[in-house]
């Protein structure tokens, strides 16, 4: 164990004490925290950890335990928070917009994380192979994640697919006259769904990663027993990765639930036209922001939580059927 | 180095005391701000909406008002219409709103019942602000329930802007006196001859249809509730959608698309209902001629057209009233502020600011001639009340009349879905 000696004259924690604790029940000291020292070094730790703690109380946990509480009351963020039970909650079944947005945010899960997950897997194949130049390519691949949740990159990509733009003007090529997908109500969701798609660079990573470590022999044994390439793929790649894509659907999923800032910026804060792109979280912050109803949009946030703590439930009881891991390595 | 104590007493105390120290930075860092800096200077802070061109203008306006009155310092705050009000909203629950804002009539009785807004009647009374010297009595025109709420920097009219070229090639006129027949014939003979929309679709703008319900002896709003129900509005919307339809108003998907841009200086349409003073962007922003044409009436003689206006407002937060009385009454008052800002935020509301600035560009000249028109022809009438919520209630007129429009909801289920919303917007706010 090294320690990293903060300046001189501060001795470093009693190490053989906590690399015991670690080791569990073979360490021969008792636990630290006991003795005298072992307290001291907790509280030395609790106090390097206090601005964390402190910030986890104040900006983290006490507005979570506020907020649900406000999800049973109205509260227009002037008056006093008035309580009424659980009205918000069926105030919001009989409200056709959170139906809309419910639909949306279904739909664009639905479609647009799949198809992402497709696309990076995809790219992570091309570049796991050895080529010319692929550390750029890598590099060029994974530029949109890290721009791709910006303000910037929806303003270009609302410029790109309105009405007599880059993608109408190559639509009218084929003969397709759609009129730009912005202002259609049909179509603005896709372009959402696009914007997503091209984000798929943190995804690829972790395939590129799950890919390099895949023995080669099982290909080559495939391959001699005359195995074609999509039998190997869905018959060694697929099972062999299937960890890091239970990790990578998981994620994603959950991501996609909390859509907010392309939906906001892509529909010009209307979350329109027609509430096309009304996601979830779209709603929610109209509720809140501009209709000053945070009691409901405190209840419409638990309710999302509870929506993506089941659909992570289920992801979980289905890996049992589908993701195989190594054994010893679970 | 002691192996059997991590950290003696000592350095224990130190860390405490630093953590500490970084704690109470932090406190400070989020304290500071809109209080007395040192030598007595006071320091308010002033928030609008707008744009950078608006921007510049305050601007200048504020080195103008430090360099008189060297104690007060102003900070400046601007964002777009929708997101200022987000976050006024968020600031003033939160107890630290901006001391001085830009505010609007739909707004006050909202923010009366939440006790935001300063009573500037004291201030005045004081002597720190100037209420003499208003047009057409408009120094009253953010009065609620006694209190002043605010004192108007300009006041604007709903017009109907038009691309004056594709008007007179159609051999269309619009006069004082026109009525919603003649306008309706325009658009089809636009339509025919032209081969474009005569409008941009006017079925979502609240203040258009306030003048509307006006013409016929009721209004958008009463004191606290609703003006008009199913039977005023269906008609109206049922019939929007068929002139949208008929290609009379403009293609709605087109004008979703380049919001928040004009429909008219995009060529979308030949015009469309406003407030006059936007007409100044249209000419910045369109390659056409642009001209304020007069409200269509019923019967050919009321409009039921009022002044509405722009106002600053205090907040009831502030540390420093009378500082913002002192600035609000430099806003209305001073000469070269009129110069500055033009016809900005609407035609000056007072009198000697309206005199100071003489507008030389057309599109200013246009401003003026228009609501010298309707002042002279004795259109104004004075304003509806807005209730506590109506900034919720507009913004639903409009979305579900886009929606409307759009082909997504028949009119019967788009005006029971606003009904039913502004219901719970006036509930609630």
């Amino acid at each position: 164990m090294t320690h990293i000696q903060t300046s001189p004259g501060v001795s470093p924690p009693a190490g053989d004490r906590s690399v015991n604790k670690r080791n569990g029940p073979t360490g021969q000291a008792p636990p630290a925290g006991t003795t005298r020292p072992g307290r001291r070094e907790n509280l030395a730790g609790y106090l390097f950890m206090s601005p964390w703690i402190a910030g986890f109380l104040f900006l983290i946990a006490g507005p979570m335990v506020f907020s649900l509480y406000l999800s049973f009351t109205e509260y227009n963020l002037f008056d006093a928070p008035r309580w009424i039970g659980l009205r918000n909650f069926t105030d919001m079944f009989a409200d056709p917009r959170w139906r809309q947005s419910v639909k949306v945010t279904s739909w664009y899960v639905l479609i647009g994380t799949p198809v992402k997950l497709a696309a990076a897997l995809a790219v992570a194949m091309l570049l796991a192979q050895k080529r010319w130049g692929q550390s750029f390519y890598r590099a060029a691949f994974y530029a949109p994640s890290l721009i791709g949740a910006s303000v910037s990159a929806a303003i270009v990509w609302r410029a790109l697919f309105s009405d007599g733009a880059v993608v109408d003007r190559t639509q009218k090529l084929f003969g397709v006259e759609t009129g730009g997908w912005i202002g259609d109500p049909e179509m603005i969701i896709y372009a959402l769904i696009a914007l997503t798609v091209w984000q798929f660079g943190a995804p690829m990573v972790i395939f590129l990663a799950g890919l390099k470590q895949v023995p080669r022999e099982l290909y080559e044994a495939a391959e001699v027993d005359g195995a074609g390439p999509w039998r190997r793929f869905f018959h060694i790649t697929l099972p062999m990765i299937s960890p890091v894509l239970f990790f990578n659907v998981l994620l994603e999923t959950i991501h996609s639930f909390q859509i907010f800032g392309s939906a906001y910026i892509l529909s010009n804060a209307t979350c329109g036209p027609a509430d096309a792109t009304l996601v979830y979280t779209c709603y929610l912050y109209e509720q809140g922001f501009v209709n000053s109803r945070m009691g409901f949009a405190s209840a419409m946030g638990w309710l999302l939580l509870v929506a993506v703590g089941l659909v992570t439930a289920v992801l979980f009881w289905s890996q049992k059927r589908w993701v195989h891991y190594e054994e010893g390595g679970r | 180095m002691s192996r059997n104590s991590g950290i003696d007493r000592r350095q224990m105390l130190k860390l405490a005391g630093l953590s500490a120290a970084g704690l109470g930075l932090t406190a400070a860092g989020c304290g500071s701000g809109g209080g007395s800096g040192s030598g007595g200077t006071v320091t308010i802070r002033h928030s609008w909406w707008g744009a950078d061109d608006r921007a510049k203008k305050i601007q200048q306006c504020i080195t103008l008002f430090e360099k008189k009155h060297p104690k007060i310092k102003v900070k400046t705050d601007f964002q777009q219409y929708g997101d200022f009000w987000k976050k006024f909203n968020t600031q003033a629950a939160g107890g630290n709103p901006p001391d001085v804002i830009q505010n609007a009539v739909t707004f006050l009785r909202k923010y009366e019942a939440k006790n935001v807004l300063l009573d500037l009647g004291p201030q005045a009374e004081k002597g720190n602000l100037d209420l003499t010297g208003f047009r057409a009595g408009l120094e009253k025109f953010a009065e609620v329930d006694g209190k002043l709420l605010g004192v108007p920097v300009g006041s604007n009219s709903m017009a109907l802007v038009i691309d004056e070229k594709v008007y007179e090639k159609a051999g269309v006129a619009p006069e004082i006196g026109w009525t919603w027949d003649d306008w309706y014939a325009g658009l089809q003979k636009i339509r025919s001859s032209q081969n474009i929309p005569g409008d941009a679709g006017p079925h979502g703008v609240m203040y258009l249809y306030d003048l509307i319900l006006r013409q016929n002896g009721k209004a958008f709003f009463t004191e606290d509730g609703m003006g008009f129900g199913e039977a005023e509005l269906l008609p109206y919307w049922t019939e929007a959608l068929e002139r949208v339809k008929k290609g009379l108003y403009a293609d709605q998907k087109k004008v979703e698309q380049i919001k928040p841009a004009f429909a008219t200086t995009h060529g979308l349409s030949a015009g469309e209902f406003t407030w006059d003073n936007f007409s100044v962007r249209y000419s910045a922003e369109g390659r056409s001629s642009y001209g304020l044409a007069p409200i269509p009436s019923t019967d050919g003689k009321r409009t039921g057209q009022y002044l509405g206006s722009l106002m600053l407002s205090g907040s009831a937060r502030t540390k420093h009233p009378a500082e913002v009385a002192t600035f609000i009454s430099f806003m209305t008052h001073d000469l070269e502020v009129a110069r500055i800002m033009g016809y900005d935020r609407g035609v000056p509301a007072t009198t000697a600011q309206f005199e100071a600035y003489q507008p030389a560009d057309a599109p200013n000249k246009a401003i003026a001639a228009y609501e010298t028109a309707i002042a002279d022809a004795g259109l104004l009438e004075p304003i509806t009340p807005h209730p506590a919520g109506a900034d919720v209630v507009e913004a639903a007129f409009l979305r579900i009349g886009a929606d409307l429009s759009l082909g997504k909801a028949s009119p019967e289920d788009s005006v029971k879905q606003f009904l039913s919303e502004a219901k719970t917007a006036l509930a609630s706010n």
